[in-house]
């Protein structure tokens, strides 16, 4: 090998092989099918679902762990690397990392959607230690992402979020075969807010510093301003979840204000990202975006509403549908659209030797169009549906929602096949 | 040789053969905003050498949209030392 060779090798040594965080959005989009068929089957129990077994259970975890965590995973370990400038130690932790937390997702999974103990115990304990393994690679890349700082610092606290969230999970999991927990409910409340706010919310929130400046062509956001909105976010988890701990509306209530200046001042930064940016029409992807920022400070007012009982009688589950299908699956819907070719160009540039094939090619509009509209859809219907306590409402949202999923598991094969060209 | 630091903290120079564009140590993605930047705004010719200390795998499919080449040079001086900057030659392509 040439002295070019060995440098280009080492550079390049970042990028890891494709089908390692490919098979992560695979599995993504895949899981996102079975979200929304577990739903089809749970429609009954889902407009005023509060926690328990069933298929409605089923389709929350599908969607937090199936989607979000499997989708988070995979731009994590792919996104860190390259802009911290220090390779994985090794490849084999990250499919490790897959082999442990898909396998056991879907026990787990069976055991939330059957109720039977057994399967959900050891589905827990083998997505506990596949997540632990995840951790364990975030926290090596975020110790060496000096020049990324505020993304290093979000990343920090969803690292947190997700051991607190994991041990909370694991212990709802045991509950269900010895009642270890005095207060079920309370821990469900913190094991979401932890997951939805704390692992996934700082994760998102954390990463769009880099992505949004890169997809916008603009400068990141300002350090000061974004460290304040950091520190206000992670008050705001660390109040939320202790205030679900010890069951006290007032404290949820200081927490999701202080939520708020936190989302505010974070949207602020981004508008300011996008208004300052080169690139002006920055396409259908980033119409997911914006409606997942909507939804952000959309859920803690439904969540403020809810806990004084104003958000009529399914509060809780609106709150919990915004939280996890509005404000985070739209967002992070919006994001794969735009990253998953944008990935793809990377490495066939790799593989091509400089020559990419173009985003457009690799991104097929029609299909992503259908699949936006489709979300958008159920997204209405089903808050609709869950506003007015409608099963038959809720089957024709989930089927619409199914419907995008299709669209977009093929629109996620097309990518993948293009790249394997 | 001229050479100048611009608002974004990138140093800009010109030798005889390109134009060149030195934004090390600038936090991500200001590295790929700056080069965008001075390939939109028509500041460059036909040749630009970035120095960079990373490999801007991000820039390639927006170069490429653009009708740009890239071809990883490497440093003059590197001899083998194993250092992290990484110098690319981009161009236009010629239609």
């Amino acid at each position: 090998m040439t002295l070019a060779a060995t440098f280009l090798a080492g550079a390049k040594s970042r990028l890891l092989p494709a089908s390692v965080p490919f098979r992560f959005f695979a599995a993504a989009a895949f899981f996102h099918l079975l979200m929304w068929l577990a739903l089809l089957a749970g429609a009954e129990q889902a407009a005023d679902f509060r926690g328990g077994p069933g298929p409605a259970l089923a389709a929350v975890h599908f969607l937090t762990l199936g989607v979000l965590t499997m989708s988070a995973i995979g731009a994590s370990v792919q996104l860190l690397p390259v802009a911290t400038r220090r390779a994985h130690a090794a490849v084999w932790p990250i499919r490790l990392v897959f082999w442990l937390v898909v396998p056991g997702m879907l026990v787990l999974i069976a055991g939330m959607y059957t109720g039977e103990p057994s399967p959900l115990n050891i589905g827990a304990t083998l997505t506990s230690v596949g997540l632990i393994a995840f951790a364990t690679l975030l926290a090596d890349n975020l110790r060496r992402a000096g020049a990324l700082a505020v993304v290093a610092a979000y990343g920090w606290a969803s690292l947190v979020a997700l051991i607190l969230l994991v041990a909370l999970g694991f212990a709802l999991a045991l509950d269900y075969e010895i009642a270890i927990l005095t207060n079920h409910r309370a821990v469900a409340l913190a094991h979401m807010i932890l997951g939805g706010f704390g692992f996934m919310g700082m994760l998102a929130i954390g990463f769009s510093h880099v992505l949004v400046p890169m997809f916008a062509l603009a400068a990141a956001p300002a350090k000061r301003a974004a460290f304040t909105a950091f520190v206000l976010a992670s008050a705001a988890v660390t109040i939320g979840g202790a205030g679900a701990l010890i069951d006290s509306t007032a404290i949820l209530t200081f927490a999701a204000l202080v939520g708020l200046c936190a989302a505010g001042l974070y949207l602020w930064l981004m508008h300011r990202v996008l208004v300052t940016g080169m690139r002006k029409r920055l396409g259908l992807s980033f119409v997911l975006i914006r409606a997942g920022w909507f939804m952000l400070p959309a859920t803690l007012l439904i969540g403020i509403a809810a806990l004084y009982g104003l958000a009529g009688p399914n509060g809780p589950t609106l709150f919990g549908f915004m939280l996890t299908g509005g404000w985070l699956l739209t967002f992070l819907l919006g994001i794969l659209q735009r990253i998953l070719p944008f990935l793809a160009s990377m490495h066939a540039a790799r593989s091509a030797g400089g020559a990419p094939p173009l985003l457009s090619e690799l991104a097929a509009s029609g299909l992503l169009k259908v699949h936006a509209v489709c979300h958008g859809t159920a997204l209405v219907v089903l808050a609709s549906a869950i506003a007015a306590d409608s099963t038959m409402y809720l089957r024709i949202g989930a089927a619409i929602g199914l419907i995008g999923a299709v669209v977009f598991g093929w629109f996620t094969g097309q990518v993948t096949r293009r790249l394997r060209a | 040789m001229s050479c100048g630091k611009s608002e974004n903290g990138s140093r800009v120079w010109r030798t005889a053969d390109a134009l060149h564009v030195d934004v090390r140590g600038l936090d991500p993605p200001a590295p790929m905003v700056a080069i965008l930047r001075m390939i939109d705004g028509g500041e460059v010719d036909d040749v630009l050498i970035a120095h960079l200390d990373r490999e801007p795998v991000f820039l390639y499919p927006e170069l490429d949209l653009r009708g740009w080449t890239h071809e990883i040079i490497l440093p003059p001086c590197d001899g083998g030392r194993g250092t992290d900057e990484v110098q690319i030659r981009l161009a236009r392509l010629i239609a």
